[in-house]
């Protein structure tokens, strides 16, 4: 207890002597986290939106003629032996003119004067969820397409592979500002506790002469670092959670949010991003002290 | 208390700031350390207080051989050791009793213990009225008496002290002097470094005069005081 208050004491000592420094630290480590955090927070939506679109994925194998029961069963065998699906649906001529008669509704009549076979019948494939990167879906299409009887495999290959693009894209931008986040914090963090320890040699010296202990002259130091931490990352978030409603309360209606369905992070994902911060402005702090103080 | 056997100290490259001494010094005894400036007083608390090794020669303080103590032992050490240095040591940015508080601090007593014992210490050395002054903006002198409060505040066993009334008048000389005699009618063991011939001239405790680095012998030092007073 004795321990612990002493410390407290010289930490608030400490951060009252160097306060200008310590609150920009303060800021850019803010400002690392409210960076990071907001294409993470972006990325994980959109992740999670492209789960949502994948429920929705299914593939459809246009045929040149009807399979009769015999070829149906020889088809799902075949499918199913590459990759297991959740359903398949056959769809006749007849089925796929109904359907496009009640998709136009009150239009019905302008397929008044065609031939209700002109559709082609087609094999609906719903994969299962696990099926989620591109390339498995592009693998899949393509052994679709030379099943017998196919002419044409479609599954919205162009929106699956701008998504695809964007979720990359996205991810590149999340790792780099998770590199400037670990980069500045880590470096800030040390510059400061450097200059603290450089403006503080004389106190330190004589501490040493008086007796204090390694823990007694460190441990601030790691405080500091640790309040870094705290602070920097939860004022971080803080920020991006305004940010969230403003974008929220702005953004609100028949749009891309709305269909994403944006959603805040976790508390899991919070306590995370504030341990991370933590561990690396303490870090910083260590690595500081390992470098310039000499006990 | 303290034990020097055969202690050699050379500074690069070839000053020999103490040569072959040997120096017992008995739990709760006063002594002085005399000799003219440049004679090894400093070099000699310097190594008893473990700031400088000895280059040859054992030193052993409150039982630990100080070439033998490991790196976690050492503060502990210097917390039974106060030690007023001749430059003072003080931070001119503090006030008078966050500089006295420091010694207490480091060995962590309570914040109450430290304000009554910071008061009770700027009383007797007459600085109660510079309580909250920055040490920076005080004369030498009342430096000077910071600095022996911040030695005596934790009541140490051993008190080491470097021409403590260097910078003094002869009225605060005699109240430092009080306060080191009244730790010492408490058993605290107390070497004196000082060049002043007043204050031991009528005191019963022991002097060693220091001369080149060398103890001077008793019969040899009556001399060279009478010497160097002359």
């Amino acid at each position: 207890m004795k321990f612990l208050s002493t410390i407290l004491i010289q930490t608030s000592r400490n951060l009252q002597k160097t306060w200008p420094s310590q609150f920009m630290t303060l800021l850019t480590v803010s400002l690392s986290v409210l960076i990071f955090s907001f294409f993470f927070l972006i990325y994980i939506n959109i992740i999670k939106a492209g789960e949502s679109f994948g429920d929705d994925l299914r593939l459809t194998i246009y045929m040149e003629e009807e399979p009769v029961v015999e070829m149906q069963v020889e088809l799902v065998r075949k499918i199913t032996n590459f990759s297991p699906v959740e359903e398949i649906r056959f769809t006749s001529r007849e089925d796929a003119f109904n359907k496009l008669a009640a998709q136009l509704g009150d239009n019905v009549d302008v397929l008044d004067d065609l031939d209700p076979s002109f559709l082609p019948p087609s094999i609906e494939v719903l994969p299962k969820k696990d099926l989620s990167s591109l390339t498995q879906i592009k693998r899949f299409s393509e052994y679709l397409s030379t099943l017998p009887g196919a002419i044409k495999v479609q599954y919205g290959q162009d929106w699956v592979e701008r998504f695809n693009y964007f979720t990359k894209l996205l991810r590149i931008i999340v790792v780099l500002s998770g590199i400037l986040l670990i980069l500045t914090t880590t470096f800030m963090v040390a510059y400061t506790i450097r200059l603290a320890v450089l403006a503080r040699q004389a106190e330190l010296e004589i501490l040493r002469l008086l007796g204090a202990t390694s823990s007694y002259i460190r441990t601030p130091f790691l405080i500091e670092g640790f309040l870094q931490g705290v602070f920097g990352s939860s004022l971080g978030l803080v920020a991006l959670y305004f940010l969230f409603q403003w974008l929220e309360m702005h953004f609100t209606g028949p749009g891309f949010l709305q269909i994403v369905d944006f959603t805040f992070f976790s508390p899991l994902i919070i306590g995370i991003i504030i341990l991370a911060s933590i561990f690396l402005c303490t870090g910083g702090s260590y690595s500081s002290m390992r470098k310039f103080m000499r006990i | 208390m303290v034990e020097i056997v055969r202690a050699t100290k050379i500074y690069p490259p070839d000053v020999v700031a103490l040569e072959d001494i040997s120096l017992s010094v008995r739990k709760g005894e006063m002594l002085f350390l005399t000799g003219m400036s440049g004679a090894g007083k400093t070099t000699l608390l310097k190594l008893i207080c473990g700031i400088e090794p000895p280059d040859k020669g054992m030193v052993e303080v409150i039982g630990k051989d100080l070439n033998r103590l490991k790196p976690k032992e050492v503060p502990l050490l210097r917390q039974q050791i106060g030690v007023a240095y001749q430059d003072f040591k003080l931070l001119p940015d503090r006030t008078v009793a966050q500089n006295i508080a420091m010694a207490m601090e480091v060995a962590y007593l309570n914040l109450k213990t430290i304000k009554k014992r910071v008061i009770a210490l700027l009383q007797q050395l007459r600085l109660e009225h510079k309580h909250e002054a920055l040490a920076g903006n005080l004369s030498r002198g009342e430096q000077q008496r910071v600095a022996i409060a911040r030695a005596v505040a934790n009541s140490p066993s051993l008190i080491l002290a470097d021409e403590p009334t260097g910078n003094l008048d002869s009225k605060t000389t005699s109240l430092v002097m009080k306060l080191f005699e009244q730790f010492n009618s408490w058993g605290t063991t107390i070497i004196i470094a000082t060049h002043e011939e007043s204050i031991f001239r009528k005191s019963d405790h022991r002097v060693i005069e220091l001369h080149s680095g060398r103890f001077v012998q008793s019969e040899e030092r009556t001399t060279t005081t009478l010497n160097y007073m002359l």
